[in-house]
């Protein structure tokens, strides 16, 4: 389901480049198992709307980057 | 191999998630913190973890979650680590920043929730999260006609106006639309508020859809989006590990 169909645009899995970090964050922080405890730090309300998009989008092509950078494997070893 | 950890005392234990069984394969991605992906076996349920700085997940957690750079990496890292797992077996995904001081204390937590764990693998089985969000498109500015004083055109201008603002209230179509999801869904979820100050965002859902459904979910998006044309915008994300389709017992709500 990765192709542009009429106006539906899909990004997923696949195409990572196209998710926001929006969208990450939207999934990754809404819930999930959340196993509490004095030991535990779970976090929650944290109010990100204030962060505007354009920050948002930078951040994340950075943070790609980063990420693929060191999990290409490196040809020279 | 789930193999026995080796406690560190500048790390903490970082959760991706928890699957029924261990995978023949292992995910070869890198976690977060460019930390190895290991699997720890906790009364018979299988941890997905990685050892993490304990200065940057545990004493400065609250101030990087504000750090966008910290944050943004960290999230892709935890999103990326969840989906590579997600690939070689079903996972109950953690939410992003929960950590443990030590294993002692996960294989804790993880046997008091045991039962509730096992109801929740039941739910997601053989389904993906998608997210669907729809945005209003600008109207045109229509145009105003050939008038001869400035006085006129603001009475032209302002004649335009409740045409513009009945589009733009008119909700009832994203009902039906809602409805539609609703029902090639097995479930639907309210998502988090973190994007819903983007522009124009009129609707937003996760879903939890069978795999087998998803031709379902592709054609209710077709449709619609067809029916929209120029006045709404449907973006669908995924298929995202399930990670809005976990349960919380009681007294275990965020704080």
């Amino acid at each position: 389901m990765s192709a542009p169909r009429g106006s539906v645009v899909f990004a997923g899995d696949d195409v990572e480049d196209d998710l926001s970090l929006l969208d990450i964050l939207d999934h990754v922080l809404n819930k999930g198992v959340i196993l509490r405890g004095n030991l535990i730090i779970s976090l929650a309300g944290v109010d990100l709307v204030y962060v505007g998009l354009d920050v948002i989008l930078t951040s994340v092509e950075t943070a790609m980057r980063h990420i693929v950078a060191a999990t290409l494997p490196p040809e020279r070893k | 191999m789930a193999a026995q950890l080796t406690q560190h005392d500048d790390r903490v234990l970082y959760l991706y998630g928890i699957s029924e069984l261990l995978p023949a394969q292992m995910p070869k991605e890198i976690g977060v913190a460019l930390a190895k992906i290991e699997a720890v076996e906790c009364s018979g349920i299988v941890c997905w973890v990685s050892w993490v700085p304990r200065i940057d997940f545990e004493q400065n957690l609250a101030r990087n979650m504000e750090n966008l750079d910290w944050l943004a990496e960290a999230s892709v890292a935890h999103q990326r680590a969840v989906s590579a797992i997600a690939k070689q077996t079903e996972i109950l995904p953690a939410r992003f920043g929960t950590v443990f001081h030590s294993e002692t204390s996960l294989r804790q937590h993880v046997r008091g929730r045991t039962r509730n764990l096992k109801r929740d693998f039941e739910r997601v089985r053989g389904a993906d999260e998608w997210g669907i969000k729809v945005f209003g498109i600008p109207p045109q500015p229509a145009l105003v006609p050939k008038v001869n004083s400035g006085k006129d055109y603001l009475k032209a201008k302002a004649a335009l106006l409740p045409k513009r603002r009945e589009a733009q209230n008119n909700n009832a179509d994203l009902q039906k639309f809602e409805d539609a999801l609703k029902r090639v869904a097995r479930e639907t979820a309210k998502v988090g508020n973190i994007s819903s100050g983007q522009r124009g965002l009129a609707f937003q859902t996760s879903l939890l859809i069978k795999r087998r459904d998803q031709k379902k979910l592709e054609s209710v998006l077709t449709k619609f989006s067809k029916g929209w044309e120029n006045r709404r915008r449907i973006e669908c994300t995924g298929p995202w590990p399930p990670y809005s389709f976990v349960s919380r017992t009681e007294g275990e709500e965020s704080e």
